[in-house]
C-alpha cells in the first residue's frame, strides 16, 4: 500500500470504516478499548439505521468495513446487515472473540463472498491468553478456529495484541497460527477503553520493542495492519503505511453512531459527529476534528531522521500519554533505540 | 479493463484501486489521464485513457505496471 498520496491531499471518503456494531461482549478483555463505551451503555443503532450508512458508505465508494465491537456475532441482526454491505459491493473484515463460531454460523459465514475473519487470540498458550481473555477462552477460541477449518473458510487471521506479557510468545504464536491454517496477525496496544488502566502493566518495554521490531523485520508474511508503522524496520517500509491513516484514510463508527477519526482516538474532544443524524462520508469530509488531525504536523517529531517511516507514529498513544496530537509516539523505534537497551 | 475484483475510484490525485482478493490499495497519481467507466459492483469496467501523445509512454508505462500487478487487463485476456 502506497501512502505517498496520503500526505499532501485529502481523499474523497475513507478507504474503510471501523465499525463497532455492538456494546455487547461475552467477555471482559483485560485491554479492551471499547470497554468505556460498553460501560456507558449508549444504545446501539437500529437495523435501518445501519442500512442507510451502508448506503452512504457504498454510495462514496467505500471499499471496505472492519466490523468490531463488543463481540459482532452477538447481535441478533449482524448476518443480515453483512450480507447487505457484500450485496453492495463493500469487502467485510469481521473481528471476533471466536467463542460463538459453532457449525450453524460458521456455516453461513463459509458460503458469503467478500468476507476475510479476524479471530482474536493473545498468546500461543492458554495460561497467556486467559490471563488477558479470561479463563477458558483459549480452547473455546481454538474450538472455533477448528470449526472454521472444517468448513473450509480460508480467508482467517489470528490477531494478538502485543502486550508485555505476551510478547516473548510471538514466535510461537506465528507457528500456531501456520499449523492452523490461519495467518497470523500482531496489533498494537494502545490505551484505550479498558487499556488505559492496564497501560503501564500491558505496555512493552524498549528492549520488547526493539526485539518486536527485528522479529517483524525478519517475518515479513505476519500481517500487523499497518499498526506497528512507528517501529518499522526497513525491509517492511514498502509493505503498508508510513504514517497514521486516521481522518486521511480511515474512520471509526461506535456503536451508538458517534464517529471518531479512529477506533482508538474516542476521547470527547475528538468526537466528529454522529453516523445516525449525518452522512458519516460528509463527517469523514467536512469535520473539523477530522481537519486538525489530518493537519498535525507532529512537531515534536518532524526534526527526526526516520519522520518520512511513520511521521510522529500513534495519535491515539501521543494524545494519551502527552494530551497533544503534536507530541509524538513516545512508543516509537528511535526513543527504543534512545533508551539504551 | 479492471476485473471485477479490483474496485477503483477517482480521487484528485488520479484513481485509487482496491483489490478484493488481497484489499491492496494502489495509488495512481495519474491525473486526468486516465478514468474508470460507472458499473455495478464486481463487474469488469472499462479504463479509458485520455488523449495527449506526449504522455503516450509514460501512460504506457503505467499500464504496464498496473498489468503485472493484476489490477487491469488486456481486452481479450483473462483475469
Amino acid at each position: 500500500m502506497r501512502s505517498a498520496a496520503l500526505t499532501d491531499e485529502a481523499l474523497r471518503a475513507p478507504v474503510n470504516v471501523t465499525w463497532e456494531i455492538t456494546e455487547a461482549c461475552n467477555l471482559s478483555c483485560r485491554h479492551c478499548l471499547s470497554a468505556d463505551l460498553r460501560a456507558e451503555q449508549r444504545g446501539e443503532l437500529t437495523f435501518e439505521t445501519c442500512r442507510r450508512i451502508v448506503d452512504d458508505l457504498a454510495a462514496a465508494d467505500v471499499f471496505q468495513i472492519n466490523f468490531g465491537g463488543g463481540e459482532p456475532f452477538l447481535r441478533d441482526d449482524f448476518l443480515d446487515l453483512l450480507t447487505y454491505a457484500q450485496v453492495k459491493g463493500i469487502t467485510t473484515c469481521v473481528s471476533t472473540n471466536g467463542t460463538l463460531l459453532d457449525d450453524d454460523l460458521v456455516g453461513r459465514l463459509a458460503v458469503m463472498p467478500g468476507l476475510f475473519l479476524q479471530v482474536s487470540l493473545d498468546g500461543a498458550t492458554s495460561a497467556t491468553n486467559d490471563a488477558i481473555r479470561g479463563a477458558g477462552t483459549f480452547t473455546r477460541i481454538l474450538e472455533g478456529v477448528d470449526c472454521l477449518r472444517r468448513h473450509a473458510v480460508r480467508d482467517f487471521s489470528l490477531n494478538m495484541v502485543v502486550t508485555r506479557v505476551n510478547v516473548p510468545e510471538v514466535g510461537e504464536f506465528a507457528d500456531l497460527a501456520a499449523r492452523l491454517g490461519a495467518k497470523a496477525r500482531l496489533s498494537r496496544f494502545r490505551p484505550s477503553g479498558a487499556g488505559c488502566a492496564t497501560w503501564e502493566d500491558f505496555r512493552l518495554t524498549s528492549s520488547q520493542l526493539l526485539g518486536l521490531s527485528e522479529f517483524l523485520g525478519e517475518h515479513t508474511e505476519i500481517l500487523t495492519g499497518d499498526s506497528f508503522f512507528s517501529l518499522t524496520p526497513e525491509s517492511r517500509r514498502r509493505m503498508g503505511l508510513t504514517m497514521c491513516g486516521a481522518a486521511r484514510m480511515t474512520m471509526a463508527v461506535a456503536p451508538d453512531g458517534s464517529v471518531y477519526p479512529c477506533a482508538f482516538l474516542t476521547d470527547p474532544a475528538f468526537l466528529a459527529g454522529s453516523a445516525a443524524a449525518d452522512s458519516p462520508v460528509a463527517v469523514f469530509r467536512e469535520s473539523e476534528v477530522f481537519a486538525r488531525l489530518r493537519n498535525s504536523d507532529n512537531a515534536a517529531c518532524s526534526g527526526c531522521s526516520r519522520f518520512s517511516s511513520c511521521h510522529g507514529g500513534c495519535p491515539a498513544v501521543a494524545y494519551f500519554v502527552a494530551r497533544s496530537l503534536d507530541a509524538g509516539d513516545p512508543e516509537c523505534l528511535m526513543a527504543a533505540l534512545g533508551a539504551g537497551v | 479493463m479492471v476485473p471485477g475484483a479490483v474496485r477503483v475510484r477517482p480521487e484528485d490525485f488520479g484513481l485509487l484501486f482496491y483489490d478484493t482478493r488481497t484489499t491492496n490499495l494502489t495509488f495512481v497519481r495519474s491525473g486526468e489521464q486516465l478514468a474508470v467507466a460507472s458499473g455495478a459492483p464486481g463487474e469488469e469496467r472499462e479504463l479509458l485513457l485520455a488523449g495527449g501523445d506526449g504522455r503516450r509512454e509514460a501512460t504506457a508505462r503505467l499500464l504496464q505496471t498496473l498489468q503485472e500487478k493484476g489490477l487491469i487487463r488486456a481486452i481479450g485476456g483473462t483475469d
